[in-house]
């Protein structure tokens, strides 16, 4: 968006719109993700890689999961961004991550630094396939690392999550 | 629903399945982690930094111009290492320490002080030399280091081990040793030859069948989603530092020794970590001392913060195990030889430990202790490469390679089951043999892999033309019982019970990953069962804080999840006696006609005379009970248990690609402290296991000797679409001291992963594939290997 000669970007950002003067509030050069940690404070977007490795970064943009490392915070002009701080206090995927325990899957996280970007991942996925099979989540969410290799906990929280939607409905 | 392990004891908390105490804030993202805490939003004046890395794999600084660097806008220091404040600092390493909390004149390898903060001389690229630039963000401290001109002296390097050893080979550490860069012998570990009972040759000669066997492990990194890093802040002359490697009284010293100041003077601050897997035993890291001081100089705060290719660092050692190994008719194991040359790359940090000490000490007392005949002799070996340090199951996992190869191979010429030859041999030294956690894990393990329906090696049919199928296993010792942990010394804990019956667990540590703030809240649970509260009542607190906090329960190892445990019972008595004291002026009745139960309590001679905890705490002070309980772990020696690994592989023997199948991984942890944390711990190790087995490695290019590959494009960690169906049972046959008697299990799960792979690639193909990982080039190498003999032997009929 051109304002006179200065240029501004308007970002939506966890249900609250926001104008952003490139070269004072952003910078041309900055990822989507420095804006949201280190400008923003929302440090629920985790950086491991930051290369597109890992997705520990996974924000949900206009509906979709996106990596937010490995994109400039100017192309999210005009897009609405939802970091896992935008989530609902009783989100059913963060239910289902915090309290999976059932036994022979163990927990859905140990260290829990890949968490958020798993749970927005499945968030994106779940928005589109309400009803995914075991191997749709594992093709879903194979962009994430989790290093403490929590797989088949996170399948299951994910499969707990997405039939705790269906009783909803 | 899958069936759960059964409880030997019933409890009501300890040892059962519950989200873990911290799910909920980890899953929704409010967990704090070192970069949550160290924004320039919440630090106003917080400066960044970056550190040279040498670009070349061996080389020294004649001269160096950091003019341009100094002046171009935004820089506010640049430290070099002429200065004379560096000059000064004493040499070090990046491994003081293990489990316990050593000064500096006690630090373990003490002969092998090889670092100087920011020296001089690369030995490695990626090396930190020369200089740290302060900057006002990371890119400007990145384009200041371009700036900076070097003039290098190019020395002569070495990237293999075995030519590392050779006489002519350029010398690493001269200043430690001038010879060349074998390390040593030192106090702790001994000599070359490190450990030797009874006559080897004897033993070789009674023995009825000898296999000499071969294997070697490469580098893994731990590849801990958080990056190192640390936050360096000064007031007057009392420093802040916040950090994300897990041990807080350790780096406290480190940094107290170091810039000689006292200890008081030195806060440490460790919130979540974002994975460790032993990456901390490196935590002495020299970052710390150059970062405060120039946090000290520019009277500002510094975040120091790896970037992903820095953080490939101290990994796993690479080390070559050859072995022979002897055994009579009956598979009796008669004498063992083994010979290790460990790979340390560029410093010495913990490769002795994994060479010698794993092997010598722990691996021969709890595993090989009933083989009457043994000789182990390893060499370490300085090489111009990533430095090897310590990851996950340190040492074990190499030796493990080696050791069970052998089995398997005298057990195939003296038609005898692995699984029996196994039990017939293995235990630790404080009890006979057959060992029955040996024979409980094996058992269990054979059962769910089906290993009746095993087939002689290649014997099995092709599936759909090209594919075989094949089981293979894998056993060790669990070594973190807390006989074992007598080194950490005192185990400090406290506890702080409100007025309205809630409590504040004094239970000090990072948490890492691996749970045991969970345990030490579910075993408080059930020493305080007497209050009447439920587990969510008990607050833990969930940052180390030197200023604050006990002494830490450094994250070394899985002894973690118990350590806390074995302390409550003494903190459950201390705190009803305090309760029963204020109940009797409460009351008006003596404290020995007084009892409590289910949060109240009652008079032993009137059961109508009661009154509930919580009205005799809310009283007009409203002052909490607060006590502290300090206690050596229980030290009697009672053996250890012991883990195995059985894997299902599927082999292409066209193309050499390996597809595990199943991982069924089974854990003695004497007594389950946390159900769903020792489940995630067994699958989760089998993950990393897969990784190391077939797709980690780092590659480093022999012309240049730059690592090509320090990145996760190009280092393959494994996903979701990668994981076989992992069966990860905890299981209780042994029991240790103390309350509980539990042992560790963090690092022995991933230890026979690589060997019951590739113990079943061998079972499907017969195809020897002995070096991690195994990828398809090397299956494919080694099934050429077999046909050819096959073909020698046929034309040998034909003639």
């Amino acid at each position: 968006m051109k304002n006179s000669n200065r240029e501004i970007i308007k970002i939506k950002v966890n249900g609250t719109w926001a104008e952003y003067e490139i070269g004072r509030d952003v910078e041309p050069s900055e990822t989507l993700s420095h804006l949201l940690r280190e400008r923003l404070g929302l440090t629920g977007v985790k950086l491991a890689c930051d290369q597109g490795a890992c997705g520990a970064c996974t924000v949900i943009l206009n509906g979709k999961a996106v990596l937010s490392c490995m994109m400039l915070a100017v192309e999210a002009d005009e897009c609405e961004v939802m970091t896992i701080e935008g989530l609902e206090a009783d989100d059913s995927v963060v239910k289902a991550f915090a309290e999976q325990c059932e036994p022979g899957y163990g927990t859905a996280m140990q260290c829990g630094y890949c968490t958020p970007g798993f749970v927005m991942t499945a968030k994106a996925m779940l928005n589109e396939n309400p009803k995914p099979t075991r191997e749709e989540i594992e093709y879903g969410l194979s962009g994430n690392i989790c290093r403490c290799g929590c797989y088949p906990a996170i399948t299951k929280a994910v499969q707990n999550a997405a039939e705790g939607t269906r009783e909803d409905k | 629903m899958k069936q759960g392990y059964q409880q030997r004891t019933a409890r009501k908390h300890v040892g059962t399945y519950k989200p873990k105490i911290d799910g909920r804030v980890k899953a929704n993202g409010k967990a704090e982690f070192l970069d949550d805490l160290t924004l320039g939003i919440q630090y106003p004046g917080l400066l960044y930094s970056r550190v040279l890395r040498s670009p070349l794999p061996h080389a020294r600084i004649r001269s160096m111009n950091t003019k341009k660097a100094e002046e171009s806008p935004g820089v506010h220091l640049v430290l070099r290492y002429d200065d004379p404040e560096m000059l000064a600092l004493k040499p070090t390493t990046n491994a003081w320490t293990s489990y316990n909390t050593v000064s500096y004149e006690k630090m373990y390898w003490p002969s092998y002080r090889d670092r100087k903060v920011l020296d001089d001389m690369a030995r490695w690229v990626g090396d930190e030399v020369g200089a740290f630039v302060v900057a006002e963000s990371e890119e400007i401290a990145e384009l200041a280091l371009s700036l900076i001109e070097i003039d290098w002296e190019e020395l002569d390097f070495v990237l293999d081990p075995k030519e590392a050893m050779k006489k002519e080979a350029p010398v690493i550490h001269p200043e430690i040793n001038p010879e060349g860069n074998i390390m040593l012998p030192e106090d702790v570990c001994g000599g070359d030859v490190y450990r030797e009972r009874g006559d080897i040759e004897k033993g070789f000669h009674e023995a009825d069948e000898i296999v000499e066997v071969c294997s070697d492990y490469h580098f893994a990194d731990h590849g801990c989603l958080d990056t190192r890093g640390c936050l360096m802040e000064w007031k007057d002359d009392e420093l802040t530092c916040l950090t994300n490697l897990y041990q807080a009284d350790q780096t406290r010293m480190f940094i107290s020794q170091m810039l000689e100041i006292p200890l008081n003077k030195v806060r440490v601050i460790c919130p979540y970590v974002g994975g460790s897997f032993g990456r901390g035993n490196t935590g002495d890291q020299c970052y710390y001392i150059y970062t405060a001081i120039a946090a000290r100089r520019t009277g500002r705060p510094i975040k120091m913060k790896y970037t992903r290719y820095e953080d490939f660092h101290d990994t796993r050692n690479g080390i070559e195990w050859y072995g022979k190994v002897g055994a009579k008719k009956d598979g009796t194991i008669t004498a063992c030889y083994f010979k290790g040359i460990g790979d340390s790359g560029a410093y010495c940090e913990h490769t002795i430990a994994a060479l010698k000490f794993m092997t010598g000490f722990e691996i021969d007392e709890c595993m090989l202790a009933h083989i009457p005949n043994m000789k182990m002799e390893a060499y370490a070996v300085y090489t111009n490469k990533i430095p090897s340090s310590c990851k996950r199951g340190i040492g074990n996992n190499q030796f493990n390679m080696t050791l069970f190869l052998a089995v398997d191979l005298l057990a195939e010429k003296l038609s005898i089951d692995p699984l029996e030859m196994t039990m017939k041999n293995f235990g630790h030294e404080w009890e006979k043999l057959p060992n029955e956690s040996v024979c409980g894990v094996l058992r269990e393990g054979a059962k769910r892999i089906g290993w009746e329906n095993r087939l002689a090696t290649n014997e099995g049919p092709l599936i759909d033309g090209c594919r075989k199928k094949g089981l293979g296993f894998s056993l060790h010792n669990g070594w973190h019982t807390a006989w074992q942990e007598k080194p950490r010394g005192m185990v400090q804990l406290g506890l702080k019970l409100n007025p309205d019956l809630s409590v504040i667990l004094e239970a000090t540590m990072a948490e890492t990953g691996c749970g045991s703030n969970s345990c030490a809240v579910w075993s408080c649970a059930e020493h305080l069962d007497f209050l009447g509260i439920a587990p969510d009542q008990i607050k833990w607190i969930e940052k180390a804080d030197t200023d604050t906090g006990h002494k830490d329960m450094v994250q070394t190892d899985s002894a973690v999840s118990f350590l806390h445990a074995e302390l409550m019972p003494d903190m459950a008595e201390k705190l009803k006696k305090k309760i029963l004291a204020m109940a009797s002026t409460e009351m008006e009745k003596p404290v020995d006609q007084l009892a409590i139960k289910g949060g109240m309590v009652c008079s032993t001679v009137d059961p109508q005379i009661k009154k509930s905890i919580r009205d005799i705490l809310w009283n007009d002070t409203l002052v909490p009970i607060h006590l502290v309980v300090e206690k050596m772990p229980p030290l009697e020696i009672t053996g250890v248990p012991f883990e195995a690994t059985f894997a299902e592989v599927e082999v292409d023997v066209e193309t050499g690609w390996v597809e595990v199948t199943k991982l069924v991984q089974l854990s003695d942890c004497g007594t389950v402290m946390y159900a769903s944390g020792a489940e995630a711990q067994t699958i989760g190790g089998q993950a990393m296991g897969l990784g190391e087995a077939l797709t980690e490695e780092i590659v480093y290019d022999p012309a240049t000797g730059i690592p090509l590959n320090f990145n996760w494009i190009d280092y393959w960690i494994p996903t979701m679409l990668d994981m076989p169906e992992i069966e990860g049972v905890p299981m209780e046959v042994w029991k240790g001291a103390g309350e509980y008697g539990a042992c560790g299990i963090g690092e022995s799960v991933t230890t026979c992963t690589c060997r019951a792979i590739t113990s079943a690639i061998y079972n499907a193909t017969g195809a020897l594939v002995n070096s991690t990982p195994f990828k398809p080039e090397k299956v494919l190498a080694a099934l050429d290997k077999i046909n050819s003999v096959n073909d020698e032997g046929e034309k040998e009929t034909e003639k």
